[in-house]
């Protein structure tokens, strides 16, 4: 766990510098578009989270194995902590490019949607993800995925840097809680 | 377009605020579960295991505790004691 955690703290420290260092300043939004760095790998961390909580509740629903129920418990409680990240900061992010703290766009809607309901939150990801498609929305399409003008190299590594960093970071905290549960389970048998 | 770095450094701090603060909370639950499972046997907290040798003991105690004054050994008693 230990070793874990300092080469997550090493791939987060590399992230910040990749982010807020060594990518270019964007030429339409200025620096304020590092806030990318922070914003898509959270949510990237968020899809996994709730795909992981999804496929453990099924584990748990078919064998009624307690790791696999102890595993969904802390994906769950991981993913709502980073789905929080993500909406606060696309909210800060928000603000300089669009005017607003808030609105009622499709994909922030499906995103709160995907915060609060974390218990359905596997149904909902393919909602939040094909929003931006499938409604006509003040959120940017998907910018990885689609085709069109390529990203330049520089910016695409310093988000991989980051969903390295923010896995890592999220694989850390689900074994930490796991092994909480775990001890907690046992403290009270 | 202007800059914005406030905005910029809101959102990371934010997000360090929220990921450090969730990790510290992990941190100190492991320590309160640290402590109590430490606490734990003097509090007379039993396990499966420790269950069935308290209640065997249960059934007649007469050890003394090992804190107490050792008892002599019987075969080392005079008839006054």
């Amino acid at each position: 766990m230990r070793v874990l955690g300092a080469v997550t703290v090493v791939a987060l420290a590399a992230g910040l510098v990749a982010g807020l260092g060594l990518a270019p300043r964007e030429v339409t939004q200025g620096n304020v578009q590092r806030i990318m760095y922070l914003h898509v790998p959270s949510v990237w961390v968020a899809y996994v989270a709730f795909a992981v909580v999804f496929v453990a509740s099924i584990a748990y629903l078919a064998k009624r194995g307690d790791a696999a129920d102890r595993l969904a418990h802390a994906s769950a409680e991981v993913g709502v902590v980073f789905t929080g990240v993500t909406i606060a900061t696309g909210s800060i992010w928000g603000k300089p490019t669009w005017g607003t703290w808030w609105t009622w766009d499709a994909r922030l809607t499906s995103v709160s949607i995907l915060f609060v309901m974390y218990l359905v939150a596997a149904f909902n990801i393919p909602l939040v993800h094909f929003s931006v498609i499938w409604w006509r929305t003040l959120h940017q399409p998907p910018s990885l995925m689609t085709p069109g003008p390529a990203m330049p190299r520089v910016i695409i590594a310093a988000l991989l840097v980051n969903f390295v960093a923010f896995s890592l970071l999220y694989v850390y905290f689900v074994a930490k809680r796991v092994h909480l549960l775990r001890r907690e389970a046992e403290a009270a048998a | 377009m202007p800059d914005n770095w406030g905005f910029v450094l809101a959102a990371y701090g934010l997000a360090a605020v929220v990921l450090i603060g969730y990790w510290r909370m992990l941190v100190r639950q492991e320590s309160d579960l640290e402590d109590r499972s430490r606490l734990a046997p003097s509090s007379g907290h039993l396990t499966p295991g420790s269950q069935t040798t308290s209640a065997r003991a249960g059934e007649r105690s007469h050890a003394a505790p090992i804190s107490g004054h050792p008892r002599p050994k019987p075969d080392s008693r005079d008839p006054l004691q």
